[in-house]
């Protein structure tokens, strides 16, 4: 799916080489993508912010290349720096950096001129944007009045309004309590498919980049350690401790109508379609959501279990079988869709139930162990 | 009481406001670089712009007198032309600019540093070049902490009184500023005189003070142009 929407996207692609001397390592990075959304994930201090701050052409004194489709932005050989306004990027840092001195309509607009000179309307986008980040009513505050929340989803409004042709998204929800923040995904998710801006996003949550990134880029102490889809790099136990955090299924989902005290979610993409028991909640139906489901809560069984008090039960295909340093990941295939499910088990069940490649399989988990994402979960 | 006081008023706040004129531009631009730069010789700038500030002002005067002296650097002999500021309106004006040139690059200093300078490097990216981000960012955000340098140096301009006396004397009708009337009235054992002018001066510094307290401190958050005012 990511690789279709990648396709669409290919006349911008990003390739940046660049190495630069960090406090504690060397910052040497060499990475090309043509993927609408590009992850880049590590630890605290792995170098992340460096990149995106070379990228963005706010630090200088990297050597090396970058290139943004036709542009040539950094090449040290050649003598040639783009300076940061001439980039036209989007940048978004997690403090969100709204500027104190103007309003919310005028912190959106402070990147208007340089919008309107690349011929965007900005009309119309400042429109679709206020609309789709719902910031109408917030318009016409000062900006110390804003929450958090309200603070980042301004500066997502802004640096869409500057009509950038890349996105630098620097942890932009990590400043935000874990329930606001997985409640703008959907926001970021709009965004994206609204605008279709290539993006580098930086974040050092699992959910988060499972749900935004076709690709993602792991960087530990200043190199680029693994690469490829994020649900594959990040069931990689070099990569991520997975025994030590567990796994966490991060799914795209749309709320259907459920009875009081019961919630009902369809997986998007799956086929047959798959309906799941999950939490209650005040969304209407057609709320598009994420699913969370942790790879630890799903249970496996070779025949449908009967008389379970799980309230999901889903027909399943192995396709993979991963071994980690503690635990073994059974990656399922649902249906004929490419819709993908990892579990986690010991050695002691695959040899029990002689799991293998191929087999067919069921997967049991509760209504409870479903963590639906991107929906208000305060009344 | 034998002084005309509103012609002493008038001097004295032509000379504060034409030597606040004089100094707020470059005060601004050189509390800006030193903010937000480092450059070889930041130290020593610095410290230079700050010594009017501890020095005795009669030996900023003696300076200032020397310079201007017929041969000095500023000088009719060197020049070819004689400036003739000493003893003029226009000397008292050099002489509270001087003086007060420390107050205003410091407190336009501290207003700038607690501006966060990644908020200029946002305005970068959103198409805005250095000056154009110096005008439309840096400038309105240390807004308050400059005006509070505006004030403070027309303040300090006000009261100015060694350095202006050596250079433009104390004539009145001509350079005789509220400081120097004062010392005069003192002289001349006019209380009256004295206790009229001292509670003008008294007057304008506690609005101009009041003023920069308010302004330092009405948003907590940003308030960190007080500092300036400190040597």
């Amino acid at each position: 799916m990511s690789d279709d929407r990648s396709k669409m996207a290919a006349t911008a692609s990003l390739a940046v080489t660049v190495s630069m001397p960090l406090d504690r390592f060397e910052l040497d990075v060499s990475f090309a993508t043509t993927h609408q959304v590009t992850g880049i994930f590590g630890v605290s201090g792995s170098g992340k912010t460096s990149l995106l701050e070379v990228i963005a052409g706010i630090r200088v004194d990297a050597r090396g290349c970058i290139q943004q489709g036709e542009q040539r932005w950094l090449d040290t050989d050649a003598g040639q720096l783009t300076r940061s306004e001439d980039r036209q990027i989007g940048y978004v840092p997690q403090d969100g950096l709204l500027f104190p001195h103007l309003n919310v309509r005028r912190n959106l607009l402070s990147g208007c001129a340089r919008a309107e000179a690349r011929g965007v309307k900005v009309d119309e986008i400042f429109r679709t944007v206020t609309d789709l980040l719902e910031l109408s009513p917030l318009l016409d505050r000062q900006v110390e009045m804003l929450s958090g929340g309200e603070r980042q989803r301004v500066a997502l409004g802004r640096a869409i309004c500057s009509g950038p042709s890349l996105l630098l998204l620097d942890e932009p929800l990590a400043a935000l309590d874990m329930s606001l923040r997985r409640r703008l995904l959907p926001f970021l998710r709009r965004l994206n498919e609204e605008f279709s801006i290539p993006s580098i996003m930086v974040s050092h949550d699992p959910v988060e980049l499972q749900a935004l990134c076709g690709d993602l880029i792991v960087l530990r102490a200043g190199r680029v350690i693994a690469r490829g889809r994020p649900d594959d790099v990040l069931t990689d136990g070099a990569v991520y401790s997975v025994a030590e955090h567990g796994y966490e299924n991060v799914l795209p989902g749309e709320r259907l109508a459920g009875v009081v005290g019961a919630g009902r979610l369809r997986l998007v993409g799956a086929d047959p379609p798959i309906e799941l028991a999950v939490g209650s909640s005040d969304a209407p139906p057609g709320t598009r959501v994420y699913l969370g489901l942790p790879a630890r809560d799903i249970m496996i069984s070779r025949d449908r279990p009967a008389l379970i008090s799980a309230r999901n039960i889903i027909p399943a295909k192995i396709v993979a079988l991963r071994s980690l340093r503690s635990a073994e990941l059974v990656t399922v295939s649902l249906g004929a869709s490419t819709l993908e499910l990892r579990v986690e088990v010991t050695s002691t069940t695959i040899e029990t139930l002689d799991l293998e490649v191929g087999g067919q399989v069921f997967l049991s988990f509760k209504a409870t162990s479903c963590r639906v994402y991107g929906e208000s979960d305060r009344p | 009481m034998n002084v005309d006081v509103l012609e002493i008023v008038e001097l004295t706040v032509r000379v504060a406001a034409v030597s606040t004129g004089i100094v707020i531009v470059p005060s601004t631009l050189l509390g800006y670089a030193l903010a937000r730069h480092d450059f070889p010789g930041k130290r020593l700038l610095s410290t230079m712009t700050t010594l009017p500030m501890v020095l005795p002002p009669t030996a900023v005067g003696f300076l200032l007198l020397q310079l201007l002296a017929s041969d000095g650097l500023l000088g009719r002999k060197l020049l070819g032309f004689d400036l003739a500021l000493l003893l003029t309106w226009k000397a008292a004006v050099i002489a509270a600019a001087v003086m007060s040139v420390p107050l205003v690059v410091r407190t336009a200093r501290v207003a700038f540093e607690g501006v966060d300078p990644r908020l200029e490097w946002m305005a970068r990216t959103l198409g805005y070049s250095r000056a154009a981000v110096f005008f439309r960012f840096s400038l309105p955000m240390a807004r308050r902490g400059l005006l509070a340098a505006v004030i403070l140096g027309f303040t300090r301009a006000l009261g100015e009184f060694g350095a202006t006396v050596t250079i433009a004397g104390n004539i009145p009708g001509r350079t005789q500023t509220l400081a120097s009337a004062i010392f005069q009235a003192q002289q001349d054992g006019d209380a009256s005189a004295g206790y009229a002018l001292m509670a003008i001066a008294a007057t304008l510094g506690f609005v101009a003070i009041f003023s920069v307290e308010y302004l330092s401190t009405r948003r907590p958050a940003r308030s960190r142009s007080k500092a300036g005012v400190s040597p």
